[in-house]
């Protein structure tokens, strides 16, 4: 957002302003992707979106006239801690109908393990994330797959 | 009457039938207990290995299940800031700032003997009261649950601490949501971007995971690197179950006020477990001379909402037993079960022959909730001990557990990924203030307002949409109640002003 304070490394941005203009985004592609529906389906849709709008301009009156001003991240670590981890997450969920549930997992719980470890890549903390991410992940494939019957993600290459 | 109860109890406590009531709340715990697992699942999946028993021990063991899972959830609320069901939602507003307090095993005990004594009452209401509470049942129509739905509304005014007005533009947020999928009324998709999966709509389940489970692991564990997943360890210690219990049985109106909204709501066909508890904990909030320490970590807040979503289990059953209309989706699956059992819904199965059947099962849903309260009270000294382990093997057994989970709901890779952006929406919303409680909230009671409302606009299309709604004994009372909770932090202020103003 435009309105914003420096304060060191870290910008202070005007979560007021944020949240309505999501808020007023949010009704706008709400409003235009239920234009059609019959009469029956948007009553319902149509009186939250006078609430969403509504209570959107409010906070955006309050983003100009008593604005709160907030940090997103208290520091650059955090920052950088926040996306590494995300990142993890998110190669992971990619990952899963690729190679299949079982080899994402074991990786995923491994390398998770691994990075939030304080003594990453001594020998001990490596031998620990090993043996735990195969317990934990097996344990848990076998309560779902195997016990319950839950059909979990295989690899691309297996029918 | 009295003789039938008699020979349930008895039923109960055939050694067969106690193991099985036993194994029963042992599975319904687990299946609480882990997200993504509920005790529709739970009876579902158990249900046909009670065809070859009995019908006494199948509707035992399916009672163990039932009271079992309605006090498992609580246990991720309070440790992880994850509801393993819906219904433990409001659990979490106390559960988890307690834990972070090293007051896990409290919150815990809490929880046990608040679910036992409202499980208790309401099953007391159901042997009693069962037939003329399920017609006064019938006269909940659809402005009935609209009005019921807008009251839940109300508690968003205690959800958002800073702002109302942001907290209700999130509950607005949390409403379109709901609307994604096909119309419960007319049949229309919305909002679903060409995937079929979302037809069915957003997936709850998914939505708690995504916007309480993944911003806390983003903030705490990865963000800040806590080497716990809680700032205070638990120390687990017996004598806190006697602490805990002298203090629960200290707020007699408390619990018995959450036990009636519990089996209020429950014998109110389709409203559930997660409704009872909001309102009860709002409630229970807005009557204590404390309201501020609500949100910050007390046991009065897992009480109101463990007492009530325990009770309305017992609540759901009496539409169910008398009048074959289940009061929530574990109702129906327990139907389905009496039906195998060729046991017919109606006011005869508490008088005609079935009956010893029938006590059998009202009597193991009581001995079952005596026994979660066994289980939950000493049980919590092993299970507290669970967020004293070092996060960095904890958090990510969690997040694979949330994926796992996600997943499991309906086999699908868009509930992973739309509980992985609600977890991004949720950390954000978090970093701005903008507390992502009542996006879920309005998640859970759009439908149920929608529903009241067009079925409304529907029936009172003669009389007049507007008379109809607002017209009726029930809804009146709903109104008046919807008024006052929007009205009462200005009441409370005066009476503060009051107060201070006789002090000076």
């Amino acid at each position: 957002m435009s309105d914003t304070h420096d304060d060191g490394n870290m910008k202070r941005i005007n979560s007021d302003l944020v949240i309505s203009v999501i808020g007023l985004v949010l009704a706008g592609v709400v409003y235009y992707f239920t234009r059609d529906l019959s009469r029956l389906g948007v009553i319902f849709v149509n009186y939250v979106l006078i609430g969403l709008t509504v209570f959107s301009v409010l906070v955006l009156i309050k983003a100009f006239t008593k604005p709160e001003h907030i940090m997103f991240f208290d520091s650059v670590v955090e920052r950088n801690n926040i996306v590494i981890g995300v990142s993890i997450l998110l190669v992971y969920l990619l990952a899963l109908p690729v190679i299949g549930f079982l080899p994402a997992s074991y990786i995923f719980y491994f390398c998770f393990n691994l990075y939030l470890s304080e003594e990453r890549f001594t020998r001990k903390s490596i031998l620990t994330s090993v043996l735990l991410s195969a317990l934990v992940v097996t344990l848990f494939y076998c309560i779902f797959q195997l016990g319950l019957g839950v059909p979990l993600p295989t690899a691309m290459w297996v029918d | 009457m009295f003789d039938v109860v008699l020979q349930g109890l008895q039923q109960v406590f055939v050694p067969l039938n106690f193991v099985l009531l036993f194994a029963g709340v042992f599975l319904g715990i687990t299946f609480g207990a882990l997200p993504g697992l509920t005790a529709t699942m739970g009876l579902a999946l158990l249900v046909p290995f009670t065809f070859t028993m009995s019908p006494e021990s199948g509707l035992i063991m399916l009672a163990g299940i039932y009271v079992g899972a309605m006090y498992g959830d609580a246990i991720p609320a309070i440790l992880i800031n994850t509801p393993g069901t819906p219904s433990a939602i409001a659990t979490t507003f106390d559960g988890f700032p307690l834990a972070q307090k090293g007051m896990a095993q409290h919150a815990l005990v809490t929880a046990a003997l608040a679910s036992t004594i409202g499980s208790l009452l309401a099953n007391v209401v159901l042997v009693v009261a069962g037939p003329p509470l399920a017609a006064a049942s019938l006269k909940f129509g659809p402005p009935e649950y609209f009005w019921l739905g807008i009251f839940g509304l109300t508690i968003i005014s205690a959800l958002s601490s800073g702002s109302v007005i942001k907290g209700f533009l999130a509950g607005c947020i949390g409403m379109v949501l709901s609307a994604v999928g096909m119309a419960s009324i007319g049949g229309d998709v919305r909002l679903t971007f060409g995937y079929p999966i979302l037809q069915g709509g957003i997936d709850l389940i998914v939505a708690l995971i995504g916007f309480f489970c993944l911003p806390e692991i983003l903030t705490s564990v990865i963000g800040k690197r806590r080497k716990t997943y809680t700032e205070k360890a638990v120390e687990p210690k017996l004598a806190v179950i006697g602490e805990v219990a002298m203090k629960i049985v200290k707020k007699p109106l408390l619990l018995l006020r959450s036990a009636v909204i519990g089996t209020i709501v429950g014998f109110a066909p389709g409203a559930g477990g997660n409704i009872a508890s909001m309102v009860s904990y709002n409630e229970a909030r807005r009557w204590s001379k404390d309201p501020d320490k609500y949100g910050k970590g007390t046991i009065d807040g897992v009480a109101a909402s463990e007492s009530a979503n325990s009770a309305m289990a017992p609540g759901s059953l009496i539409p169910l037993l008398t009048l074959g209309i289940p009061g929530s989706p574990a109702a129906a699956v327990i139907l389905g079960a009496l039906m195998v059992h060729r046991l017919k819904p109606g006011a005869d199965l508490f008088t005609g022959p079935e009956a010893s059947i029938i006590y059998s099962f009202l009597m193991g849903l009581l001995v079952a909730a005596f026994l979660v309260s066994f289980i939950g009270s000493f049980g919590s000294v092993i299970f507290s001990r669970i967020i004293n382990i070092p996060s960095r093997y904890l958090a990510p057994g969690i997040i694979f557990m949330t994926v796992l989970g996600a997943y499991a709901i309906r086999n699908s890779m868009l509930d992973v990924w739309i509980m992985f952006v609600f977890g991004i929406i949720g950390f954000v919303s978090r970093k701005l203030n903008f507390h992502p409680a009542p996006i879920v909230l309005g998640l859970i009671l759009g439908p149920f307002i929608e529903e009241g409302l067009v079925k409304s606009v529907l029936a009172g299309q003669f009389q007049g949409v507007f008379n109809y709604m607002v017209f009726r004994p029930i809804s009146g009372v709903l109104i008046a109640l919807c008024v006052l909770s929007l009205c009462w932090p200005l009441i409370a202020s005066w009476r503060l002003k009051k107060k201070k103003g006789e002090v000076a």
